[in-house]
């Protein structure tokens, strides 16, 4: 027995077993947000339409947001378990493409239904929306009609909003006022603070307060009502939409250069801008999938708001601005 | 070296490995793809001073708020025994521990907010509303580590008391308050600790940027701007803040000059039916009860059939167990062998070094999780696969935060028992396992109870650590709460969270009986 537990055997056999393993049926490891891999999220029909074709384990590892995952693969350089990224935003993807981590999809063309003309060799869209801000149509019967309109009407609604440093729509926002107001973002910044009840750390927070009418308004997405739509029959709630346009957020997928399994990693590129990938999206991510033609949406999408034109800055733009961007917004803010 | 050095020491190796070694850890991140580093000036412009000023304030204030009409409270719950419901309001006051700090947030406004039951309008957003949902935090825990101070204080004293006809104030200040001194200064430090490292509550209540704490810059230095290096700036100058607040808290602790008391029953002289103290005790059962309750009826009306067959919630309640119960026990372990060498030095009167070992253990609660959870990952993912061990470090981290509880709920009971049995312990040579199983097991079992079924409740409440690693199949129940309400299904959520705070309700109570024993608080 004591032969049996020498060092080099355990080594020999630690080696060996992963391989017989892979060998066997090789796993595909996406990191991705949590809210991605729940059970209501996307994740779990994903994970069976792409194992029953691709004689593979999709392993799912749900992250908390866009930037942790980024995070994650900054600390784990080269050595990261990962072989794709999947649901980093427009916003991030200058400096995930900065890290030199990612790997080009080598896919020739790519048809999307995205308003923009889709050139990137690193990332791949699979779904986007637009932020918007909900309301209650019982209670607000008469919602601003412009960005400007909501900033500028000092008797206007009151709002719940998210904080840039903590989440992704309170970003969007931010890059949202600033593509209208340019340079004067600030002042309208200092306008609108009067009518926030409160700016929380996630969407969560501030949806739920939201619901509990303790506001108007909250920033939230176009797609949003289609939730209450669809899932509870209700219709009460509606997305203003705005003359200015509405700022876009696309979210995207990358292969990791550091990965073994490159030709599996392109094949779930390509599986999600396929059908079967896309169908999945809209009632589990309450997004519009970046492939699907919109008379392939469920009916209720077309109930939402127009929300052209889209409004985009360009990725590497925001990596450059959006730390002077906050810190202006944070000055305004304390104020 | 002694035998109670030994353990106590390694504890603090320990200690100082799992704090220091994620610090240095972080640190040493120079090079990595992307990252460029920050400039260190960030810690000494206007929106860190700004930020320092606001999160000293509102902990400050956030503290006194909570504390101050606890030690009232705690006084109303000694002196009324016979109180009916007695012992299960005193559990029900475990329970905001538990509560995710959104679930909190709904709460508070279920019954303050524009459509609650005491609407308070606009000004909920802002420093009210930070106080509202810190006292509601906190006010209940300070009780419950309060009130065993009372029940220290010996049959005897309550009897003379009596005898020399003292009025309510005298004995107060001659009875209660001595006994009262030695836990008070580390019950407000704790408080002030909770408070100064809240985030999402004070965030969101707190009506925007201009409430934003120190542990806010902390998570935007590492996760939004990743600049590992200023996160650990900022986390140290969290963690020299509260060694400064802790030398002077532990620096006012006396030791009371009351002797111990096995049996005490202040219920005989006390027990006057004082409808200030009926008032007091039904006020501090309704501020807490009405977020808990808001949350029942919102739960009442949920899909509960939904929630219940669905196995991932299960999984959740399994996880979510066993993260509090190993957690509960590492903290218990360890406070005990740290509480246990530095009392022994007390009662030698080395009371400058026993201090020291107590302040280690309670300020590690300050050091934000989401950088010793960061740099714990930098630390073992070249070596191990830390999916592998995602269950160990969070129990770690978790059992880390749940130290200073430990050390505030069994500390003053460890003291008093080393100073009154030390000399008869040595004279009867009673050491090692028979002490602690003639003495200390029997004296110390209900202290023991209350820090582990806490510890347990901190660790199932907590979301941070578990988020940060990330696993397939790991969530806990409150992952599960956020999930569900990241995906709009907020009637879900609200299920989920009673159904965690039934579990936690029920855990506390095994906990406290299975330990503590059947006669209670």
């Amino acid at each position: 027995m004591k032969y049996f537990f020498r060092p080099g055997r355990c080594a020999l056999l630690a080696l060996l077993l992963p391989l017989a393993a892979t060998a066997a049926s090789p796993t595909l490891t996406v990191y991705t947000y949590d809210s991605f891999t729940s059970d209501w999220g996307p994740g779990p029909q994903v994970k069976r339409a792409f194992e029953s074709e691709c004689n593979c384990q999709l392993e799912l590892v749900g992250l908390e947001d866009g930037v942790s995952m980024l995070n994650r693969l900054r600390l784990e350089g080269s050595n990261s378990r990962a072989d794709l990224l999947l649901g980093i935003d427009t916003n991030l993807t200058a400096e995930a493409r900065a890290t030199g981590l990612f790997e080009a999809h080598g896919l020739e063309s790519v048809e999307t239904e995205l308003p923009q003309a889709w050139q990137d060799d690193l990332f791949l869209p699979y779904d986007y929306g637009y932020f918007a801000f909900v309301y209650n149509r019982e209670r607000l019967p008469n919602p601003p009609a412009s960005l400007r309109q909501l900033v500028e009407d000092d008797d206007g609604p009151t709002l719940l909003l998210q904080d840039p440093r903590t989440s992704t729509p309170g970003l969007g926002l931010l890059l949202w006022v600033k593509k209208v107001y340019g340079d004067e973002a600030a002042d309208a910044w200092s306008r609108l603070s009067k009518r926030i009840v409160t700016v929380s750390k996630g969407w969560s927070e501030a949806y739920g307060l939201f619901l509990k009418n303790e506001a108007d308004m909250v920033l939230s997405y176009t797609t949003s009502p289609a939730y209450h739509m669809i899932a509870e029959k209700d219709k009460r709630f509606a997305a203003a939409r705005f003359s200015e346009g509405h700022y876009q957020q696309i979210e995207v997928a990358g292969m990791l250069r550091s990965s073994q399994q490159k030709a599996l990693a392109r094949r779930f590129l390509e599986f999600m801008l396929d059908e079967s990938f896309q169908r999945i999206i809209p009632t589990t991510n309450w997004m519009y999938p970046a492939a699907l033609p919109a008379s392939e949406l469920p009916p209720e999408f077309s109930e939402l708001i127009d929300p052209s034109p889209a409004l985009l800055f360009d990725d590497d733009r925001v990596a450059e601005k959006r730390k002077q961007w906050v810190d202006e917004w944070l000055e305004v803010m304390s104020r | 070296m002694n035998s109670r050095a030994l353990p106590a020491i390694l504890v603090l190796a320990a200690l100082a490995l799992i704090v220091v070694a994620p610090l240095v850890s972080l640190i040493r991140l120079g090079s990595l793809p992307g990252y460029a580093p920050g400039d260190l000036e960030f810690w000494r412009s206007a929106y860190i001073r700004r930020v320092l000023g606001f999160s000293l304030w509102q902990a400050l204030l956030s503290t006194l708020c909570s504390v101050l009409p606890a030690i009232l409270v705690a006084r109303a719950f000694a002196l009324q025994p016979g109180f009916p419901a007695r012992a299960l309001i005193l559990r029900l006051f475990a329970l905001p521990l538990v509560v995710p700090a959104v679930v909190a947030v709904m709460g508070v406004v279920s019954v303050y907010g524009s459509d609650g039951w005491l609407p308070l309008g606009r000004s909920l957003y802002g420093l009210g509303g930070i106080l509202l949902a810190h006292v509601f935090f906190n006010l209940p825990l300070a009780v419950r580590l309060l009130l065993p101070h009372w029940q220290a204080i010996p049959e005897r004293h309550w009897q003379l008391a009596a005898q020399l006809g003292m009025n309510g104030w005298q004995r107060f200040r001659q009875l209660e308050w001595p006994a009262l001194r030695e836990g008070l200064p580390g019950v407000l430090l704790l408080v002030f600790m909770l408070c100064l490292t809240s985030f999402a509550v004070v965030l969101t209540l707190g009506g925007g940027p201009r409430s934003t704490t120190l542990e806010v810059a902390i998570y935007q230095s590492l996760r939004f701007d990743f600049e590992p290096v200023r996160a650990v700036v900022l986390a140290l100058l969290q963690l020299t803040l509260c060694m400064l607040v802790a030398g002077l808290a532990l620096r006012l602790q006396r030791m009371p000059e009351v002797e111990i008391a096995v049996d005490t029953a202040p219920s005989n002289f006390a027990a006057k039916r004082q409808p200030l103290q009926l008032i007091l005790i039904l006020g501090a059962s309704l501020f807490v009860a009405m977020p808990l309750i808001s949350i029942l009826i919102d739960s009442l009306n949920g899909p509960w059939a939904g929630v219940f067959v669905n196995t991932a919630l299960w999984r959740a309640v399994g996880n979510s167990l066993l993260i509090g119960v190993s957690a509960a026990l590492v903290a218990v372990t360890a406070g005990w062998f740290l509480l246990h060498y530095s009392a022994s030095l007390a009662v030698q009167g080395r009371s400058t070094r026993a201090r020291l070992i107590e302040m280690a253990g309670s300020i590690v609660y300050v050091v934000p999780p989401l950088v010793v959870g960061t740099g714990l990952f930098v630390l073992l993912s070249p070596h191990v696969d830390v999916f592998d061990w995602v269950f160990a470090l969070v129990i770690t981290v978790n059992a880390l935060m749940g130290l200073p509880f430990v050390m505030r709920a069994l500390g003053p009971a460890m003291r008093q028992n080393h100073a009154a049995y030390d000399h008869l312990c040595q004279s009867l040579a009673l050491t090692g396992w028979n002490r602690f199983r003639y003495l200390e097991w029997p004296l110390l079992r209900r202290p023991l109870g209350l820090a582990s079924a806490l510890v347990a409740a901190l660790a199932m409440g907590d979301l941070g650590v578990i988020a940060l690693f990330g696993t397939p199949d790991k969530a806990t129940l409150t992952l599960l709460i956020y999930q569900q309400l990241g995906a709009y299904l907020i009637a879900e959520a609200t299920v989920t969270a009673l159904f965690l705070l039934i579990l936690c309700l029920g855990l506390f109570w095994a906990l406290e009986t299975l330990i503590g024993g059947r006669r209670h608080a």
